[in-house]
C-alpha cells in the first residue's frame, strides 16, 4: 500500500500547491478553518490535521460566501452583460472529514441535479479534488454515523488514514484521485501499515424514523418550545457545511456594476419577505421549524438522505445552546396524535 | 427551443429591449420585450414565470405571457416595491435582462375536453390570462369558458379591452366582472370575488377551476369551490411567492420539500393539501 510519511506532508502540500490552490485545515486568529496552503502565515498558523473538525468547514471552497457572477454596464437605455465569472481554476481540499465530504455531496445534489446545473458551482466543482481523512476517534459533538455517514470512508477522491508516527495510509478511490496520486508518487512510500481501531461515538442519537415522524409534526407544539431561545442570529447556518441558501444582489456605481451571490440564512426574516409585504415565516418559530425540517425531513424527501451530516459545528457555535442532537431526541420522544 | 431553460448559465440573463409599455391600471403596467435582433430569447408555456432583471437595480420573478408565433414576451407588473417602482419609471427602448422560463406551467393538455372556470383577483389575472389565451387559441379543444374577475375598483381592473370586448364576444364564453365597492358610473356587480363565484354557482360537472389572486382571496375561493362541490383534483392554483434563483437552489421558495419555482408555481388543490400549510 501507499504511505505518506508525516515528515513529507508539507512537501506534498508544496508540490500540490504548484498547480492548484490547496485548502488545508489551519489555525487562524484564535479560530480555524480551511485556508490556502500557499498564502498561509507559517509563523502564526498551524496545520491542524489532527483536530477533528476545524471551526469553519470547507464549504466556501466550492461555494464562496460571496461570489461575483457577472458584470454589467448600463448607460441610459443601453444595457449589457460584460463578463461572467465562472472560476474553473484547480482546487484541492486536503484533510476534510467524512461529514464535510458528505456536505459537499449535498451541495453537488443541490447545485448540479434536478433539472439545472449551476454554472458557477459546476466550474469550481469540476476542477476540485478531495483528499479526505478517515476518523478513528470521534469528537465530543460528532454524530455523523447516526446521519448515515461512515467516518472511516469519506466520499472523496483520496482517503488518508492516520497511523500515528508511522504516517498516513494513502488510498486512491477515483480516476481524479489517481491522476493526483501519480503527480506526487515520488513522495509516497510502498509499505504495509495497519489502520487503528475505531473508537465508539461519545454522542449517541437515533435518527431512524425521524424524517417520517416529522411529516406529521409540522403543527406540533414542540416547535414553540424548542425555538424559544433562538435569537435568529443565523450562525448555525453559516457554520453548517451543507446549508446552501443564497441571495442574489447587485453592486453598482455609475454605469457599471456586477451581480453577486452570497450566503443567506433561513433564520432571517428578510429571507422570505415578499415585495408586497407578506411573509410566510413571520416569526422565529416558523423559521426555526423550517431550518430543522429542511435538515431532517424535506431534504430527505427530495434527495434520499438528510441535509445534516452530523459535524456538530452548529452545536458548538450556537450562542444559546440549541443542539440539533437534542432536537432529534425530542422529536423521537414527542407524542403525536394520529 | 423548449419551454424549459436548458442554457449553460441558468443564472445569467439575456438582454432584451422593451418595445412597448401599456398602462393597465394606476399601478400595473404591461411591458413587451424582445431581442434587439427580433424574436424572443425563449419560449414560455402558459403559467410559467421568468426573471426580469433591471441590470443595476435587481431581479424579480414575474408571470410571463407568450404564445406561439408571438415576437415578444409580455409581463404585467404591479408596483409593490423597489424594483417594480424603478421598472414603472422606464421608457420604451430600455434594455432589460430576462432569464427563464421557470416553473411547471398549467396542465393545458390534461384540461382539454373540459369546461374551464377561471377565477382571478387583481394582478392575479396575469398568470391566468396566458391560459385563457391558450384556450381561445385552441378554442375547439375546450368546452365552455367562464371567467370571474374582480378588483378593488374599476380603475384597478387589468386588461379591460380583453375583459369587456374581446373575450365576451368569443363563442361559449362568459365573463363576470366585479369590483369591491360601489362607484359612480359602474353598473356591474359589486362585491368580493369568492361571494360572486358562489352567486354564479357554476356546476362542477366536467369543470376544471383555476384561480389566482391575493393569498386571502385564494383561500376563500378554495372554500367556496369546496362548498359548491368541486373536488380537490378539479381545482388548480398558482403561487408566485418569494422566488429568487428560479432553479430550485437558493432555498427560499420551499413549501415543505417542494420548490415553488421548480415543482410549482401551479399546483392542484390535492397537491397543496399534502404540503405544510405555509402559503
Ligand atoms: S445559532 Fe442558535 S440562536 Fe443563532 S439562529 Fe441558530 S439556533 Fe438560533
Ligand atoms: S446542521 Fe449542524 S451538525 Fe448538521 S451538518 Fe449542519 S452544522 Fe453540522
Amino acid at each position: 500500500m501507499k504511505i505518506l510519511s508525516k515528515d513529507k506532508v508539507e512537501r506534498v502540500l508544496d508540490k500540490l500547491a504548484e498547480s492548484a490552490e490547496v485548502f488545508v485545515p489551519l489555525s487562524r486568529a484564535n479560530s480555524s478553518g480551511f485556508y490556502s496552503w500557499k498564502t498561509r502565515n507559517p509563523e502564526k498558523e498551524q496545520l491542524m490535521l489532527e483536530t477533528l473538525n476545524v471551526y469553519l468547514s470547507p464549504k466556501n471552497v466550492g461555494f464562496p460566501q460571496t461570489e461575483k457572477m457577472y458584470s454589467i454596464i448600463q448607460s441610459g437605455t443601453e444595457a449589457q452583460i460584460k463578463e461572467t465569472f465562472e472560476d474553473s481554476s484547480p482546487r484541492i481540499i486536503f484533510g476534510l472529514r467524512a461529514c464535510d465530504a458528505r456536505a459537499i455531496r449535498c451541495l453537488d445534489d443541490v447545485f448540479l441535479t434536478r433539472g439545472y446545473e449551476d454554472s458557477f458551482y459546476k466550474a469550481r466543482r469540476d476542477n476540485m479534488v478531495l483528499i479526505g481523512q478517515a476518523c478513528y476517534e470521534p469528537g465530543p459533538n460528532c454524530f455523523c454515523q447516526a446521519m448515515g455517514v461512515d467516518p472511516l470512508e469519506p466520499e472523496v477522491d483520496i482517503v488518508i488514514r492516520d497511523c500515528g508516527d508511522k504516517g498516513y495510509i494513502w488510498e486512491t478511490k477515483t480516476p481524479k484521485g489517481e491522476e493526483l496520486t501519480t503527480s506526487i508518487s515520488n513522495l509516497l512510500e510502498e509499505k504495509e501499515l495497519k489502520a487503528p481501531e475505531a473508537k465508539a461515538f461519545q454522542t449517541q442519537v437515533d435518527y431512524e424514523g425521524v424524517a417520517e415522524k416529522l411529516k406529521g409534526m409540522f403543527e406540533h407544539p414542540i416547535w414553540e418550545d424548542l425555538s424559544s431561545n433562538c435569537q435568529n442570529c443565523g450562525i448555525c447556518t453559516y457554520v453548517c457545511p451543507s446549508c446552501h441558501c443564497f441571495d442574489i444582489q447587485v453592486k453598482s456605481w455609475g454605469e457599471e456594476g456586477y451581480r453577486f451571490r452570497c450566503w443567506d440564512s433561513c433564520m432571517y426574516g428578510e429571507y422570505t419577505a415578499e415585495a408586497g409585504g407578506g411573509n410566510p415565516r413571520p416569526t422565529t418559530k416558523e423559521r426555526f421549524r423550517n431550518r430543522f425540517l429542511h435538515k431532517l425531513e424535506f431534504f430527505s424527501e427530495r434527495y434520499g438522505y438528510p441535509l445534516c451530516t452530523g459535524c456538530g459545528r452548529c452545536i458548538v457555535a450556537c450562542p444559546t445552546g440549541i443542539n440539533i442532537v437534542n432536537i432529534i431526541n425530542e422529536v423521537k420522544e414527542a407524542s403525536v396524535d394520529v | 427551443m423548449s419551454d424549459k431553460c436548458s442554457c449553460e448559465q441558468p443564472l445569467v440573463p439575456t438582454v432584451v429591449e422593451v418595445v412597448d409599455i401599456q398602462d393597465e391600471t394606476p399601478d400595473v403596467k404591461s411591458f413587451y420585450c424582445r431581442l434587439s435582433e427580433g424574436g424572443v430569447p425563449f419560449n414560455v408555456a402558459p403559467g410559467q414565470c421568468a426573471m426580469v432583471s433591471y441590470l443595476p437595480v435587481g431581479e424579480g420573478m414575474f408571470s410571463c405571457t407568450w404564445q406561439e408565433g408571438q415576437e415578444y414576451l409580455q409581463f404585467a407588473i404591479k408596483k409593490v416595491g423597489l424594483l417594480t417602482d424603478e421598472l414603472h419609471a422606464i421608457e420604451v427602448g430600455q434594455k432589460l435582462g430576462v432569464r427563464g422560463p421557470y416553473g411547471n406551467g398549467f396542465p393545458v393538455e390534461e384540461c382539454k375536453g373540459k369546461d374551464m372556470l377561471f377565477i382571478a383577483g387583481g394582478i392575479g389575472l396575469a398568470p391566468l390570462r396566458s391560459f385563457i389565451k391558450y384556450c381561445f387559441k385552441h378554442r375547439e379543444d375546450y368546452g365552455k369558458i367562464t371567467i370571474v374577475y374582480g378588483s378593488r375598483s374599476y380603475a384597478d381592473l387589468c386588461f379591460k379591452e380583453e375583459l369587456f370586448n374581446e373575450w365576451p364576444a368569443i363563442k361559449d364564453t362568459e365573463v363576470y366582472v366585479t369590483i369591491d365597492n360601489p362607484e359612480e358610473g359602474w353598473d356591474g356587480h359589486v362585491g368580493f370575488v369568492p361571494a360572486y363565484v358562489e352567486e354564479i354557482n357554476p356546476n362542477p360537472q366536467g369543470v376544471i377551476a383555476v384561480t389566482c389572486g391575493p393569498p386571502i382571496m385564494i383561500k376563500f375561493v378554495l372554500q367556496s369551490l369546496e362548498k359548491m362541490g368541486y373536488s380537490d383534483d378539479q381545482v388548480i392554483t398558482t403561487l408566485e411567492m418569494r422566488m429568487k434563483c428560479g432553479i430550485g437552489k437558493c432555498g427560499r421558495c420551499n413549501i415543505g420539500s417542494e420548490y415553488i419555482c421548480l415543482d410549482g408555481p401551479v399546483f392542484t388543490l390535492t397537491q397543496l393539501k399534502q404540503l405544510p400549510q405555509e402559503w
